[in-house]
């Protein structure tokens, strides 16, 4: 039993990095708040089941599909929505989150309810760890979720774009005093951050049904990583995520797996009383005048 | 090289540069000498384009209304409605004033970032001449930028602007905060930068004891209005700046 809690503990936790990674990467670059994230995630999801049924395609060529159409959704969403609202933090969020209403309640009108919405797993497989059986999907998803992190710092400390968001991240007005096109940044930004919430929908959903509802949870806990943990923080995502992620699997365990989602809720809302920048959040200065 | 003509620019109502005109050749030192909010870092924020970006963005927001007019001109080319990131392309580039570098990246990194136009090999080479013409540099490669000294802050400021390649390069007030010793080894870092790379180069400064000498050209303002125009030496020997600006 203990010995259970704790490796799926952890594989929860790299569930839920993996899930607040894209948005935290969004938000910590060009400080939108992509409230359709969770939309994404299923969309992602609608899509390579699509791929799979509908088009016939094999199982990589579909997630593939469907992660870029999902990244390109996102660059398209700032590129004409977004760039005009830039700096707004509230009109950001109420577009982003309606962008997201629109997508789910699209998903349900189109009839994509039931049980039969569901995405096979890459390998059938199972491995026996210290007595406690885990199936290799879920240690599929630890390795996805390892790699996309090292990736992801390779990339901002290795690329030329990279670099821009590290700039962009930093100092708009310094970056493009560089040459640095910091709109076209901030759209592969959000780009990369949904395309990142598929992956995670395409490694992750095969553990369970694709369904509308499954939106807002994805919504619901990365937005609990990323506050708890300090919004544009990556070491944050990491505490936080094994914080939810232990704190969830207890509760799972011990109480009933209907109260895993309001683990979430609670944390944020403990947060916000105690330290309401996050755990390794940095409450920015207000931009100093130029 | 440059030629800025007519440029007024207003926050809200206020008159920050009142009907300014400049003219810079290549190959000169320029300095804009001015106080306290006379307008210098307005001015160089019109040149390098930035102006534009703040203007948009205060506009998206509802914020304030900034308003330019006037032409800047650039090499025969009328860039006055050219965006910031576009003028870097060209090869203007300004060290902006109190936050040049960024601050949570390692120097090496700064200067990548800078790199971001650029070929590989170029910014090796534009690296290389940094960290030879700042030895100090060389040493804190590894060291978050945030942590330099100001005076170290601001020669990894130029550095950076070395490695985008500029003809035109703007420091906004780079001996801001300077002890004078480090002034005066700043001044002699931007005079070799001059030498080594025979870039152009414009000073925004409020001391002008360091920087009178080493210019070829000066344009005094004064609440946005340009008062005095003369060659260095002409400006230093001016009774009314010498009263101003050197405390006789
Ligand atoms: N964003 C802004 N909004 C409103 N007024 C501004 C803004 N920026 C500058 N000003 C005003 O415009 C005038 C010129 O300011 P500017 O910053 O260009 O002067 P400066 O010569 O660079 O001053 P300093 O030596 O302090 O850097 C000042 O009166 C200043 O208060
Ligand atoms: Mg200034």
């Amino acid at each position: 039993m203990f010995e259970a809690t704790l490796i799926y503990g952890l594989v929860n936790s790299v569930i839920l990095a993996l899930v607040a990674l894209g948005f935290n990467l969004t938000f910590g670059i060009s400080g939108v708040a992509n409230f359709a994230y969770g939309a994404f995630y299923v969309t992602a999801g609608f899509l390579t089941w699509s791929g799979l049924n509908q088009l016939g395609l094999p199982f990589g060529v579909a997630a593939a599909l469907a992660v870029l159409i999902t990244a390109l959704m996102g660059a398209l969403m700032y590129r004409y929505l977004l760039l005009r609202l830039r700096g707004l933090v509230v009109s950001e969020v109420i577009a982003t989150f309606g962008v997201g209403l629109a997508l789910l309640e699209l998903f349900r009108y189109l009839g994509f309810i039931g049980f039969e919405y569901t995405l096979p797993v890459m390998i059938d497989a199972s491995v026996d760890i210290a007595g406690v059986v885990v199936d290799a999907q879920r240690i599929l998803i630890v390795v996805v979720g390892a790699s996309l992190a090292a990736l992801l710092w390779v990339f901002t400390r290795h690329t030329r774009t990279g670099r821009a968001f590290r700039a962009i991240a930093q100092d708009e007005h310094t970056a493009l005093t560089l040459g640095i096109n910091t709109d076209r940044v901030a759209t592969i930004s959000v780009a990369f951050g949904a395309g990142y919430g598929a992956i995670a929908a395409v490694v992750i959903l095969p553990l369970g049904t694709i369904s509308v509802g499954e939106g807002y949870n994805v919504l619901v806990n990365a937005l609990a990583v990323c506050i708890v943990g300090g919004l544009g923080s990556t070491v944050g995502v990491i505490v936080a995520s094994l914080l939810i992620g232990y704190a969830q699997m207890i509760t799972a365990t011990y109480v009933d797996t209907h109260w895993m989602m309001i683990v979430s809720l609670v944390a944020i809302l403990i947060i916000l009383l105690i330290k309401p920048s996050g755990l390794f959040g940095q409450q920015k200065e207000l931009e100093e005048r130029i | 090289m440059l030629e800025v003509t007519g440029m007024m620019v207003f926050y809200e109502n206020a008159l920050a540069v009142n009907d300014l005109s400049l003219t810079v050749e290549a190959g000169q030192i320029v300095g804009v000498i001015g106080s306290n909010s006379a307008g210098k870092t307005t001015l160089m924020n019109t040149i390098s384009g930035l102006i534009l970006d703040l203007r948009e963005k205060e506009r998206r927001k509802g914020g304030e209304r900034i308003t330019v007019m006037g032409t800047v001109r650039f090499e025969d080319r009328d860039i006055s409605d050219l965006p910031p990131h576009r003028r870097a392309e060209i090869g203007i580039v300004l060290c902006r004033e109190r936050h040049p570098v960024f601050g949570d990246s390692t120097v090496l990194e700064n200067l990548r970032i800078a790199g971001h136009l650029r070929a590989r090999a170029e910014v090796k080479q534009a690296m290389d001449l940094t960290f030879e013409l700042f030895p100090n540099l060389a040493r804190y490669k590894r060291k978050k930028a945030g942590f330099l000294s100001g005076g170290e802050q601001q020669m990894l400021a130029i550095g950076m602007a070395l490695v985008v390649k500029p003809r035109l390069l703007l420091l906004d007030e780079p001996l801001l905060g300077l002890s004078p010793a480090m002034q005066t080894t700043l001044v002699q870092a931007i005079k070799t930068v001059r030498q080594e790379t025979g870039v152009t180069i414009v000073i925004a400064e409020q001391f002008a004891r360091p920087i009178l000498p080493m210019i070829d050209f000066g344009y005094v303002i004064e609440n946005g209005m340009l008062t005095m125009t003369g060659s260095g030496q002409e400006l230093m020997d001016n009774p009314e700046i010498k009263s101003a600006y050197f405390g006789h």
